[in-house]
């Protein structure tokens, strides 16, 4: 037993040291960018992080802006767990918070929750429906899923201009945006913070997922899927049923995610509703810094909140552009790609010192 | 509508795809998932540009582009080959790099895009083909391209004797079909994965300078705007071989010239337009994988 018990919490180190390797070595190789441009790259970091990890206020405000981080994150992982690459998220998203926008200045004198409700359930549809499409294709038809999701996220960007500019636009404004949500349809702020309604609503979202990830048939059959899918076709799993349910479930996160987002912070749909990178995007860095785990998946979304708001914080104090949370971003993606400790590596080395660890090739989808 | 000019058109849209597939063909025959494309050919475009603008030599651009994306094709490797990481991770992560590297350094010179057309001309750089040039309609389609644009056509031929009739050619087929069989005969299975990756960089990059430099000297953030995942589309499609790749790559830039030919002739809504390319991709692909799913049950559904 306690041998086990040791033996568990070295792996759970791992995990950890997994993610933390790939983290430090993005933010040193930031500071020699930032150097290199001529700013201390030491007090940008304070600015980065000391307001939003270690501040009150600062952290509630960071709680906020990772709530639908955690939900592009979870989406993220349903996916790529069971080897299947949704790379649409952000799609669905922006699909999703434009579909709540658009019933939230459409109806009219309904009260708050009810119309809340109704926006949230429409863009969750709209999620699950843009996440059908690839669905379907990759089932029934064989067809790669990468391409298919990174199509259409170029197609909706441009669909939804076009009705952001025609149809939906808001005559008064002076740039290209649809009208705000009426103030029935936004979450109102608690207790004066930043923090809304959303939040908690995420959170019970990420037990539910917690739930399906840790004691669910189905958490089971993705982890199954994602391991050996050849062995988890032939143990008589139907896998392209799972695949409908694992992209339907990752479409409807998405859409949650980009209308909570709508309707707690942007209120309408602008050009740039989502930021650069988008929140689909750092859903994909969240998901992969967590580990596909939720409870991963909720320190890194925190984590990642804060250097992406104190990211808008250091261009007010500094001449660092905040195009610098992108560099940091596509460093720790780059370096989260390859385990740097694994379990055989360790138990080899337990074992054998003189034998060179070998490591299993991560499988990677193929065309 | 002028057919000639959309004719022209497709042929010069098609020309960065071209070499985006002629180049990651190798990859996806030597059996690797290469998706940072397109992260390398933004950078070839970026970089090109930025050259060309602090030197004001074409070549040196060109040169420079190369190298860049060289850089990061070794990158990728290394993470990808060398270490056994997740490809489509580090595909990711490359895309993500190059587009961010691009911005940072836009907003580090504080530019809102890089202009070379001061120190380039771009009307030079298009040549004028001698006797074809009089030929009534092929002229105006055929001739005024630049450089790269005729490379690209070329490329067709060379890398289809590269890819079937030399022994690198063979064994990049060799390793992808079976990589423990490569081994056992003696075939260095990495060095082959590594020189199919680089040769991919390389012609990625020619792609993103074809476009950035070549055509408007320009370097606008996000510009290449999905045409690395258009190539990888294509090479599914066409399952690797460089002729039918690329009538792929050409049918895709008869679709984006389509959407900008017909854009110019339409109202307010002329921006949907631009989604023809994009669902004409995944019509295509969808149609092209049910052929190949029937001919392929045997295999399993995620491999198929």
């Amino acid at each position: 037993m306690k041998r086990r018990a040791r033996r568990g919490s070295s792996l759970f180190g791992l995990g950890i040291a997994n993610s933390l390797i790939p983290v430090v070595s993005a933010f040193v190789i930031g500071a020699i960018i930032i150097a290199v441009v001529g700013e201390n790259p030491w007090t940008t970091y304070q600015f980065m992080l000391g307001q939003t990890l270690f501040d009150a206020s600062g952290f509630v405000k960071t709680l906020h802006y990772a709530t639908p981080l955690i939900l592009t994150g979870l989406a993220i992982a349903v996916t790529f767990k069971a080897n299947i690459f949704n790379m649409g998220v952000e799609g669905q998203v922006l699909s999703g918070a434009f579909a709540a926008g658009v019933v939230g200045f459409t109806l009219k004198g309904l009260p708050a929750p009810v119309h809340i409700t109704v926006c949230l359930l429409v863009a969750i549809a709209v999620g699950m429906l843009v996440a059908l499409v690839p669905a379907v294709l990759k089932a029934y038809f064989g067809v790669n899923e990468i391409v298919v999701t990174l199509m259409l996220n170029y197609a909706i960007v441009e669909i939804l201009r076009v009705l952001a500019q025609t149809v939906f636009r808001d005559p008064t404004s002076g740039y290209v945006s649809t009208p705000s949500v009426a103030p029935s349809a936004t979450f109102t702020r608690l207790f004066g913070t930043s923090l809304t309604l959303f939040t908690p609503l995420a959170l019970v979202v990420f037990v539910a997922m917690y739930v399906l990830f840790k004691r669910s048939r189905l958490g089971y059959e993705i982890t199954a899927m994602g391991i050996n899918p050849g062995f988890a076709e032939a143990s008589g799993m139907d896998v392209r049923r799972k695949i409908m349910t694992i992209m339907l479930i990752s479409g409807a996160l998405s859409g949650l995610a980009g209308a909570g987002f709508m309707l707690s912070e942007k209120f309408k749909y602008t050009l740039d509703f989502s930021g650069n990178p988008g929140l689909g995007w750092d859903g994909m860095l969240v998901a992969l810094l967590g580990g596909h785990d939720p409870v991963g998946i909720v320190v890194a979304a925190v984590l990642y909140a804060a250097l992406k708001t104190g990211a808008d914080s250091i261009s007010i104090f500094s001449d660092v552009p905040k195009e610098i949370t992108g560099v940091i971003q596509g460093l720790i993606i780059l370096l989260l790609s390859i385990r740097y400790f694994t379990r055989t590596s360790v138990v080899a080395r337990r074992r054998a010192p003189t034998r060179k660890s070998s490591e299993e090739p991560v499988r990677a989808a193929q065309s | 509508m002028n057919v000639e000019k959309i004719l022209y058109d497709m042929l010069s849209y098609s020309a960065p795809i071209i070499l985006c597939v002629l180049g990651g063909n190798f990859a996806h025959c030597a059996n690797v998932l290469n998706i940072a494309l397109e992260g390398m050919m933004l950078a070839g475009a970026f970089i090109s540009v930025l050259v060309v603008l602090l030197t004001g030599n074409v070549l040196l651009g060109v040169l420079a582009a190369v190298i860049a994306t060289f850089v990061l094709g070794l990158i990728f490797s290394f993470f990808g080959i060398t270490r056994r990481g997740n490809v489509i991770i580090t595909g990711l992560a490359i895309n993500l790099l190059a587009a961010s590297v691009s911005a940072f350094i836009l907003k580090a010179m504080s530019l809102p895009n890089l202009n070379a057309n001061s120190v380039a001309n771009v009307a030079g750089m298009k040549i004028h083909i001698p006797v074809v040039e009089s030929i009534p309609f092929v002229g105006e389609v055929v001739s005024g391209h630049p450089l790269l644009t005729y490379v690209a056509f070329l490329g067709i031929a060379v890398m289809s004797v590269v890819m079937y009739r030399t022994r690198f050619g063979v064994y990049v087929r060799v390793v992808g079909e079976n990589e423990d069989a490569a081994r056992s005969v003696g075939i260095k299975v990495d060095a082959i994965k590594y020189a199919a990756v680089l040769i991919g960089a390389v012609c990625c990059a020619l792609a993103g300078a074809n476009m950035a430099l070549e055509k408007m000297a320009l370097f606008t953030n996000g510009m290449t705007a999905g045409i690395g995942f258009i190539a990888i589309a294509a090479i599914f499609c066409g399952r690797g071989r460089p002729g039918t790749t690329s009538v792929y790559a050409i049918a895709f830039g008869l679709a984006q010239s389509l959407a900008i030919n017909l854009n110019l002739s339409a109202g307010p809504a002329s921006g949907l337009f631009n989604t023809i390319p994009y669902f004409m991709i995944i019509g295509i692909l969808t149609a092209v994988s049910i052929v190949q799913h029937k001919n392929n049950r045997v295999r399993g559904l995620i491999d198929g």
